[in-house]
């Protein structure tokens, strides 16, 4: 095998180990060593490997027991929305291959019987694995903030570029495995060009597969970015209102103030107070009992005011400040301290 | 000091998009000042209650703050205690003076003598 070319790792997921074992045997030998096939008997094995390899591909039995195929389906899709899957069954109707193509499958195909049909199987895969789907899709920022699609694409880990374009110009937000790494913007760059973006109001995007940047130009966590761009966004809106028009330096730079702190720690957890990322938190179980009661007591204080609904609580503390923001889908704290003018 | 308190919320809670604020001592003693007719001493009151019931939890995970603001869809409320115990409290609408004044107001009221 040429040592540059890309292995292909493959999981087949059936409850007939003859099955596994004679296609683990002969899908590796025919693919002269491009394959690497792991082989599960049930769901849970399957989802254990998952946790400690990423696949390329799963060929899924779809009459298992315990948990069919098609629930197993479901489950890679909404755990796994990257990994190429592929339903095999003894029984294939139309119905169940409608099911399973609409639950995320790539092939529906029916178990090989003969020699014949493995080697059509094993070419079908070999396909698909080299098959890429037409990545990147087109949206209006009307309904949907900016700020939803990238925490989208952070908290899903995925790695992307999403290009912006309003009247005036045009830039690009580089995200590798959930982080925020680069944005650029006309002669901006870093966390600059990243706020200049951020404070679009309006215009086009496009997710685009991911390629490296020319350099790495931001490093902080993308939940303080995005709510430090959401402050700045509203202080400049007020000053607008006022009469205010900011001046260039503010609109090309609307947050200098983002140099001057550091990110001390950070919880995003889930409506249900499920932890889904911590860093640095001295007491996590502290830090989400406080984001549950801020969301108590901002209810009630939304009950006694005509403001709407709550976004965040900003709390000025000595030596920086920090951010809670509680919605019905997630929980989030973040608390920043003041740089000192050495570091 | 209930004159005091009140002459100085007349003084400086009076920009536009200010609903309404008010001062809660320790020992119970409460002044307001509404500027609008949506938001009566009433409210005023409860906003002081659940606001005073809401600062322990900073303490208790080991957060000191100066002052803090809840910021809704439409407005935003500041709320200031000082360390001899006095909260300010003050609802504001979104993009308003009143907004706009927030920190100058917390700063006067955290530096504010008898």
């Amino acid at each position: 095998m040429n040592d540059t070319q890309k292995t292909n790792q493959i999981l087949f997921v059936d409850d007939d180990n003859v099955f596994l074992d004679t296609i683990g045997e002969l899908f590796s030998a025919w693919s002269h060593g491009r394959w690497q096939v792991y082989r599960a008997q049930s769901a849970d094995q399957a989802l254990e490997i998952l946790k400690v390899q990423k696949m390329d591909l799963a060929v899924v039995d779809a009459n298992m027991p315990v948990l069919d195929g098609v629930q197993f389906l479901r489950l890679l899709t909404r755990r796994h929305p990257d990994l190429k899957k592929v339903m095999l069954t003894g029984l294939a109707t139309e119905e169940r291959r409608s099911l399973c193509l609409g639950n995320g499958a790539e092939l529906f195909i029916e178990k090989p019987r003969s020699s014949d049909g493995l080697r059509s199987v094993f070419v079908m895969l070999d396909e698909l694995m080299t098959w890429r789907p037409r990545e990147g899709f087109q949206g209006m920022l009307r309904k949907v903030g900016l700020q939803d699609v990238i925490q989208m694409e952070c908290l899903g880990r995925n790695s992307c570029i999403l290009e912006i374009t309003n009247q005036q110009s045009s830039g690009r937000i580089y995200i590798e495995d959930g982080s925020l790494i680069h944005a650029v913007v006309e002669k901006l760059s870093g966390e600059k060009a990243l706020q200049k973006l951020l404070s679009f109001t309006g215009g086009s995007f496009q997710l685009l597969p991911f390629e490296t940047p020319p350099q790495r130009t931001i490093n902080g966590p993308w939940e303080f970015l995005l709510m430090e761009a959401a402050r700045v966004t509203d202080e400049i809106a007020q000053k607008k209102a006022d009469g205010v028009e900011p001046v260039a330096a503010e609109t090309a730079s609307p947050t200098e103030t983002i140099a001057n702190v550091t990110v001390a720690e950070t919880l995003i957890c889930s409506g249900a107070g499920e932890v889904l990322y911590e860093w640095q938190c001295p007491d996590f179980i502290l830090r989400l009992a406080l984001l549950q009661n801020i969301t108590q007591s901002a209810a009630a204080l939304a009950a006694e005011l005509p403001f709407g609904n709550f976004d965040r609580l900003e709390i000025k503390l000595g030596d920086g400040r920090a951010v809670l923001q509680s919605r019905a889908d997630r929980l989030v704290f973040v608390r920043a301290e003041n740089q000192l003018a050495s570091a | 000091m209930n004159d005091f308190l009140q002459q100085w919320l007349a003084a400086r809670v009076n920009a536009p998009g200010t609903l309404g604020a008010g001062i809660r001592l320790p020992d119970g003693l409460c002044v307001y000042q509404n500027t609008d007719e949506q938001f009566p001493a009433e409210k005023i009151g409860n906003l002081l209650h659940q606001l005073g019931q809401a600062q322990p939890q900073f303490s208790e995970t080991n957060l000191a703050p100066q002052w803090s603001t809840w910021i809704f869809e439409q407005g935003k409320v500041r709320c200031v205690e000082r360390p001899d115990g006095w909260l300010l409290a003050i609802a504001v609408r979104a993009d308003t003076d009143a907004a706009q004044n927030l920190d100058l107001l917390s700063a006067e009221f955290l530096a504010l003598q008898v």
